[in-house]
């Protein structure tokens, strides 16, 4: 995958231009953004490359990089969505761009999903807030391919209403009859007209006590629902190899080289973002 | 007794009184006349401290590490006149409690090393008025001179080629007592105010900057110098700045507590000749 | 009987390699610092000093490069690159640390994808090392493994006469032998004795150090917090460290256009890994010097099977309070006896 991408492209560092063509307001200052490739090689090689999982730089010229993942599937490579949350100096120039306006995207870089090792399991995704994104490509990627998977149970949760994102895509999760939707935010983010439930998390999850029997879980949220969601599927009977989570850590070059991005001896630009639950308590937990 | 044993005794009373919770002084160091800090929080350790002619860095940058004087605990601190001075600053700057502040005053005159009575920053006002009197000579007097004799435009080159050695290690900084900043503007990137690159303007603007938010508040302890590894005689900017301000303002870094920041108060009678 | 070049004929070489195109580089004394620099004649170089105060790492990794420059236009935003400047170069004169701090830096910058700043001057440098008869008390090469006449890294090692007039010449790569060949007519046989090597004492042992760095629960240890104390935060020795190679990207410009920038960057710093979210995964300065002795020793050498450090000591040599790979080193080695 990488051969390829030096053919095309010997200098590492250079971005792909990619147009706006769409945007999206999910959230209070979350916003997705729809990137169409603008090089014909650029978007053959992402049509080859992309898995899953993997994340890229996003930037504008004169304000940086950032990192986020491609929230979307592996089955839907004409695109290239991101979702992100405005709170720094590239995050606020993304915000603030318009459709037609061209940004640059490095990547696909990192390691995947292995969603062929799902078919056939039963999936269990759970999610929180801004981190639905990541969860939501892996979601995706098996909806579009539905018959390859067992039961699907989506778990997801914010802080309030307004927080949750992809409402229009929590809607359709809701009306299909074979997807699972179990929907919360936390106590005291509810709305006067909220149908769903109410609680955190990892409480929602112990209450739903979905079976760990072939069953894959896949996690991402912020550190300390994590923690928490862990603990609440070891106590269902979750193996942590059969947990899937992303982590994130800050990032400038991607490639492994910049130093950065290491939690003890693991480059998550290299080996990550996917690990294993398991793979994640081997870590040290103080450099996380 | 020499003085070196006098401050170890009087560190092994302090410690074991409880007095202090640590005292911050110089120890051997690899190789020669090396001298390191070190931080000695029990009294059995007190004989690693050193005193002598070899210790010149300024030790008091690390009262305002993170957290160190948060538990209202007092800690001792081997410190020359410069160190003394940069305590003022750092008080009248509210950046750390004098009272927690334990001196252990020394000056050093050709190979002699000799103490300064007073555990309170207040007790040196005498010295520090003295140094203000006699204007002590630093090292590099000549090249001073020489830069003094220079036209603006040979100034600027000598600085150019000085400035392109920078590597934006920022040792300079971070051995300062006064740059203390959680944030430096360099850390700023809304806007990038200063360019992290050490291309020349970005040394220019980051050495020149660093200057003036040093103006009126360098004490001259040539921490900066010494600790820049590419050898740029740093502190000829900082006591340049330090001499204009004694002249526009008569303002001395560091003789108390309360004297107020020069560049952060305006006295009627000020100098206002920059004003056309 | 061995090839030799002599000191005064070293001139003559630097003319000759000069002629066929190719930018000699060597230690001078330039500005108060001893450093790599370009030549007019062999009378510039510096070649006494036990070593440079900056690194060689500068001539392949420099402290600041434009990447990209950028113009926004209406419809399309028009990139022009910049690939480092062409043309081979002969670096002559460096020390076998340095030499050595390159070839252990390759596998990283080359980790499956090719960084074509460092491998296209790479591959257009020959490095011609000057092995060590002298040595200071901050010198750790054979405490890596190293030696003052190591030859990794270098394409031709030569060794001190030790009647002082010139070295013995050792060609170790196609690289150097053809370098070598273009003077040829400047080097001559010769039984002179070759001096004595510096002897460099080993200052730690460094299996017993990567043991202790190995285990899980000394992540932890409060050894850390005290053996960087004294630690200021500042990127000296690991902007001189020849195998340090953190960078950072920055854009400088406007909306109109502007630079992607790529420069040096350091684990020392206290922001280097502060998330958006203000969370920090290294915190505290101890966090930060852990980082940079797991890294190095244990982390690096998991990956590409070679400590990232060459023993150069400039980490020592050059830090404000005396700090250091070596001291943080022999403390482990303690611990674990």
């Amino acid at each position: 995958m990488t051969e390829h991408n030096q053919q095309t492209n010997p200098n590492i560092y250079k971005p792909a231009t990619m147009k706006i063509v769409a945007r999206h307001d999910e959230a209070p200052g979350v916003k997705t953004l729809r990137l169409e490739f603008q090089n014909q090689l650029d978007h053959e090689m992402f049509k080859e490359t992309y898995r899953t999982g993997m994340f890229g730089l996003y930037g504008v010229y004169g304000e940086g990089e950032s990192t986020f993942c491609v929230a979307s599937p592996e089955t839907r490579k004409d695109y290239i969505e991101c979702t992100f949350r405005q709170s720094g100096r590239v995050t606020s120039a993304l915000a603030n761009a318009d459709i037609g306006d061209l940004i640059t995207f490095r990547g696909p870089y990192g390691n995947r999903f292995p969603i062929e090792e799902f078919h056939g399991k039963n999936l269990l995704f759970i999610s929180g807030g801004i981190a639905l994104p990541p969860t939501r490509s892996v979601i995706w990627s098996c909806l579009d391919q539905r018959e390859k998977f067992g039961k699907v149970t989506i778990v997801y949760g914010a802080r309030t209403v307004a927080d949750l994102v992809y409402k229009h895509e929590l809607e359709d999760w809701q009306e299909r009859s074979d997807v699972e939707l179990v929907l919360t935010v936390d106590p005291g983010g509810e709305s006067p007209d909220w149908k769903h439930r109410v609680g955190f998390v990892p409480t929602i999850l112990e209450e739903a006590a979905p079976s760990p029997d072939n069953c894959i879980a896949v996690l991402c949220g912020p550190p300390i629902m994590i923690k928490f969601t862990l603990i609440a599927l070891k106590k269902l009977g979750f193996d942590e190899t059969n947990v899937y989570t992303t982590l994130e850590n800050r990032m400038k070059c991607g490639v492994g080289k910049c130093g950065r991005c290491n939690v003890g001896s693991v480059y998550v630009c290299k080996e990550g973002p996917v690990f294993t639950a398991a793979e994640v308590s081997n870590m040290p937990a103080a450099d996380l | 007794m020499s003085i070196e044993e006098q401050y170890r005794t009087r560190a092994k009373e302090l410690l074991s009184g409880g007095a202090v919770k640590m005292v911050i002084g110089y120890a051997k160091g690899t190789a020669g006349n090396r001298r390191r800090p070190v931080f000695i929080s029990s009294p059995d350790e007190v004989d690693r401290l050193v005193l002598d002619e070899a210790c010149i860095a300024n030790l008091s940058g690390y009262l305002v590490s993170e957290g160190l004087l948060s538990d209202e605990k007092r800690v001792a601190v081997f410190l020359r006149p410069e160190g003394i001075r940069a305590i003022n600053i750092l008080a009248a700057e509210s950046q750390l409690d004098s009272e927690q502040i334990v001196i252990f005053g020394f000056d050093v005159s050709g190979n002699e090393v000799k103490a300064l009575k007073g555990i309170h920053v207040e007790e040196f006002t005498e010295v520090i008025e003295a140094i203000k009197e006699s204007a002590p000579e630093t090292t590099n007097e000549e090249l001073l001179e020489k830069i003094e004799k220079m036209s603006p435009q040979e100034r600027f080159s000598f600085w150019q080629e000085e400035f392109a050695k920078c590597i934006k290690c920022y040792a300079c900084r971070q051995a300062c007592p006064m740059c203390y900043c959680r944030r430096c503007i360099v850390d700023s990137n809304q806007p990038q105010w200063v360019n992290t690159s050490s291309h020349s303007l970005g040394n220019f603007e980051w050495n020149i900057v660093r200057a003036f938010h040093l103006a009126g508040r360098c004490v001259e302890c040539g921490n900066c110098d010494r600790a820049c590894p590419v050898n740029i005689p740093l502190r000829l900017i900082n006591r340049k700045m330090a001499q204009e301000v004694l002249g526009a303002f008569d303002h001395f870094a560091g003789m108390s507590r309360t004297q107020e920041p020069v560049l952060a108060s305006f006295k009627k009678d000020d100098s206002e000749t920059f004003i056309l | 009987m061995t090839k030799i070049l002599l000191s005064d004929k070293l001139d003559n070489c630097v003319q000759r390699w000069k002629s066929a195109g190719i930018t000699v580089i060597g230690p001078v004394q330039r500005a108060n610092i001893s450093t790599y620099a370009a030549v007019e004649h062999a009378s510039e170089f510096d070649l006494g000093i036990v070593l440079t105060d900056r690194s060689i790492k500068e001539l392949f990794f420099p402290q600041t490069e434009p990447m990209l420059r950028y113009t926004i236009k209406k419809d399309a935003i028009d990139t022009d690159e910049f690939m480092p400047p062409a043309g081979p170069r002969i670096i002559f004169g460096g020390r076998p640390c340095d030499a050595s701090g390159m070839a252990i830096d390759d596998p990283l910058f080359g980790w499956d994808y090719k960084d074509e700043y460092w491998f296209k001057r790479r591959n257009e440098s020959v490095i011609v090392s000057i092995a060590c008869a002298k040595a200071d008390e901050f010198c750790m090469c054979t405490s890596l493994n190293l030696s003052p006449d190591s030859s990794k890294g270098s394409d031709v090692l030569l060794r001190p006469l030790e009647n002082g007039k010139g070295w013995q010449v050792e060609e170790l790569t196609e690289r150097g032998r053809e370098a070598f060949t273009t003077i040829a007519d400047f080097l001559q046989e010769s039984s002179d004795k070759v001096a004595p090597l510096a002897e460099v004492e080993k200052k730690f042992d460094l299996e017993t150090c990567v043991d202790w760095l190995q285990k899980p629960e000394n992540f932890e240890s409060r050894f850390w917090k005290e053996i960087s104390m004294r630690c200021i935060g500042c990127a000296s020795c690991t902007y001189l460290c020849p195998t340090c190679h953190c960078f950072d990207i920055q854009d400088e410009g406007d909306t109109y256009s502007g630079f992607r920038r790529k420069n040096w960057d350091s684990c020392s710093f206290a922001l280097f890994t502060m998330h958006t979210s203000g969370h920090n995964p290294r915190s505290t300065q101890s966090a930060r010097w852990r980082q940079r002795i797991m890294h190095k020793f244990n982390y690096f050498p998991g990956k590409f099977s070679a400590n990232s450090c060459s023993g150069c000591g400039r980490c020592t040599r050059q830090c404000p309070v005396d700090m250091g790979i070596t001291e943080t080193l022999q403390e482990i080695s303690k611990l674990m006896q």
